[in-house]
């Protein structure tokens, strides 16, 4: 989906710098919250397009302002009333009604969709650097092997969100076809998200296993988000088994395929 | 991201073609004119061929004055995506269809366009591909098939392997080397259209583990090659090559290889299926509505005159994942379905008997994973 690059080099530097300074300890909670509303975004829901380049580049800058639900909720206290340095398993999604249900799930899509890409490039940058039995850790075809895996499960990702968004943006975050779209895009981050947490990891060796580095923060974004983009869609299972009952409605899985992938205004014709 | 992968939403012209292409496939089917196959590459049809040759859908893209019918690279992709998912007997035009006809299209001479192309968009001229032999499989540059200047044309001297239906298709474009190698080892080789009926040309069969006759084995005794029939400039033959991988690795053959089984299954199970059928049917449609994003991306670009070849070596790669592990999820389901779907057992035998090629033919996993590590930079 073609983003404005000056929306999201702006938001990008908006949130690294906001994401420095309150790492650092220098502002406090209502200077953080009074800087947020003053970003402007919290003040009226900006488009698909937009909305996605702010809420790829907050996860890409690790900002600990929860921008997803501040597009649904423009609530800036609540969009920093959590811990980013904590993940409890807990799995639970914010109680929200159907259309916003859905936004918040793509919003959070989004943002996995970027915490992605930002650990596989800090990964990128690490294996280059890191020299084990004479040579950077890039050079074994063991470690490029992994990293290639996981750069495809992301790219199946960050397509499967692209597709998601591009309906929401036609038709409407709540249309039926988005909410298909939707499952089909959870269950693809799901596992991209496992690959690329796997292999990160793997790569960054134990250094990627402190809270000194930054690897742990966007796995610690990744584990918490993708928890509540599947609690938003009724959990994985869920997802998974709306996608098959529509396929044996349809009476085939390519059916399927090709007609939640057509736009509506094609269909019939 | 280092990769791109533009969605895009097929043009309207794309509906109705699809809806045609499936209303013929069904008309074929009820009349028993081919059955559903395990694998697309080996299921093999001329009269299917001649069938989707006479309607228009192969060549669809080339220029009318070659027997093309001058529609998109997104209209074409509609036709193999519908062939593909029905499981039906495309191997006969499959090769020539996808890479021969482009190839004389963009390197080959007028005469060899209009001495080839009309027949290819017919289906009536099957190509096989010439490259593999038995010391050069991945390492492509490697080979050691010569070809040496002659009296009004070459003579080539060697051998290719794993030369699928060589036994059946009329010629093949065969990969030799011309020169010397150089420094880059890409130098000095040439394409050259070879007639796989001449008497110089000795095809030779090899039974594959299925029991099929695919392979074979074709050795050239110092067969002799018209100079009408190279293809492009001697010597720029790896050039070329590459240039057909990025048409070979994206198309839906790369993610479609156990749609049969998939299909079976949903058709053995109808509306009673168990929660945990309906599960791996969602998981897959899911899994396939992301691929299929991904190789109309790639099937764009290529429409723009574009070739991404990193982005083709992805698709498939991920994709070849995707179809192996649909067999593992789909055996165990077997206790789910009610007895009486016979053809789950039929599509469970062959997607798991022919599976093995899948991720080998046409880039191994290990080729195409080392080009996705050369698009991250770490190579």
């Amino acid at each position: 989906m073609a983003a404005d690059p000056m929306v999201e080099e702006a938001a990008g530097r908006a949130f690294g710098d906001l994401a420095a300074k309150w790492h650092a300890g220098a502002m406090r909670r209502e200077e953080l919250v009074r800087r947020i509303e003053a970003l402007g975004f919290g003040a009226a829901l900006p488009s698909w397009p937009d909305a996605a380049a702010i809420l790829r580049a907050q996860a890409r800058s690790a900002a600990p302002v929860d921008m997803a639900l501040l597009l649904v909720t423009r609530d800036p206290a609540a969009a920093i009333a959590y811990d980013p340095e904590c993940y409890d398993g807990g799995g639970a999604a914010p109680r929200l009604q159907a259309p916003a249900a859905a936004a918040l799930a793509l919003g959070r899509l989004l943002q996995v969709t970027g915490a992605l890409e930002a650990a596989l490039e800090l990964s990128l940058g690490y294996v280059q650097e890191r020299r084990q039995f004479g040579r950077p850790l890039a050079k074994f075809q063991a470690i490029q092997h992994q990293l290639a895996v996981a750069a495809e499960e992301i790219a199946a990702c960050t397509v499967a969100a692209d597709l998601a968004l591009a309906c929401a943006a036609s038709e409407g975050v709540g249309s039926a076809r988005a909410a298909r779209l939707l499952d089909c895009a959870t269950l693809v981050a799901n596992r991209a998200v496992d690959v690329a947490y796997d292999a990160c990891h793997q790569v960054h060796g134990a250094m990627g296993f402190t809270r000194e580095y930054a690897l742990h923060r966007h796995s610690l974004d990744l584990l918490r988000w993708r928890d509540e983009l599947l609690a938003l869609r009724g959990g994985e299972l869920a997802a998974a088994e709306r996608l098959g009952g529509a396929a044996l409605e349809a009476g085939g899985a390519w059916r399927t395929v090709t007609a939640l992938m057509t736009p509506e205004r094609e269909k019939g014709s | 991201m280092r990769f791109r992968f533009p969605v895009a939403d097929l043009p309207p012209e794309c509906a109705a073609l699809r809806e045609e292409v499936r209303g013929f496939l069904a008309e074929e089917l009820a009349a028993g004119r081919w059955r559903r196959g395990g694998d697309f590459a080996t299921h093999y049809d001329a009269g299917f061929s001649r069938r989707l040759g006479s309607r228009g859908w192969l060549g669809m893209t080339w220029p009318r004055k070659y027997g093309g019918s001058e529609r998109s690279m997104l209209e074409r992709l509609v036709v193999t995506e519908e062939v593909l998912a029905a499981s039906a007997p495309v191997a006969a035009h499959w090769i020539a269809d996808r890479q021969s006809g482009p190839l004389l299209l963009r390197y080959g001479t007028e005469a060899q366009r209009e001495a080839f192309l009309p027949g290819i968009a017919h289906g009536e001229i099957f190509f096989s591909i010439g490259m593999s032999e038995p010391d050069s499989g991945s390492d492509l540059a490697s080979v050691r098939t010569r070809a040496a200047k002659a009296d009004g044309g070459w003579r080539i001297r060697g051998q290719k392997v794993w030369t699928s239906f060589a036994h059946l298709n009329h010629y093949a474009i065969v990969l030799a080397r011309t020169g010397e190698a150089g420094a880059s080892r890409h130098a000095g080789l040439s394409q050259f259209i070879v007639d796989l009926k001449a008497a110089d040309v000795k095809v030779r069969p090899i039974l594959n583990m299925p029991g099929q006759r695919e392979f074979n084995e074709v050795v050239f005794l110092d067969a002799f090659v018209p100079q009408d029939r190279v293809v492009g400039a001697i010597g720029d033959g790896w050039q070329q090559v590459t240039s057909e991988l990025a048409l070979e690795r994206s198309g839906p053959e790369r993610y479609l290889s156990s749609i049969r089984l998939i299909e079976a299954a949903l058709a053995a199970a109808g509306a009673g299926a168990s929660p945990r059928l309906r599960e791996a049917l969602g998981r897959a449609v899911a899994r396939l509505a992301a691929l299929r994003a991904m190789s109309i991306a790639v099937a764009s670009e290529l429409q723009r005159g574009a070739t991404p070849q990193l982005e083709a070596a992805l698709v498939k790669d991920l994709g070849n994942s995707f179809e192996r592990e649909q067999i593992a999820v789909f055996r165990a389901l077997r206790t789910e379905l009610p007895a009486g779907g016979p053809d789950y057992a039929s599509a469970l035998a062959e997607t798991t008997l022919y599976s093995p090629s899948w991720t080998l033919r046409g880039g191994t996993r290990e080729i195409l994973r080392g080009m996705v590590a050369r698009g991250l930079g770490l190579r």
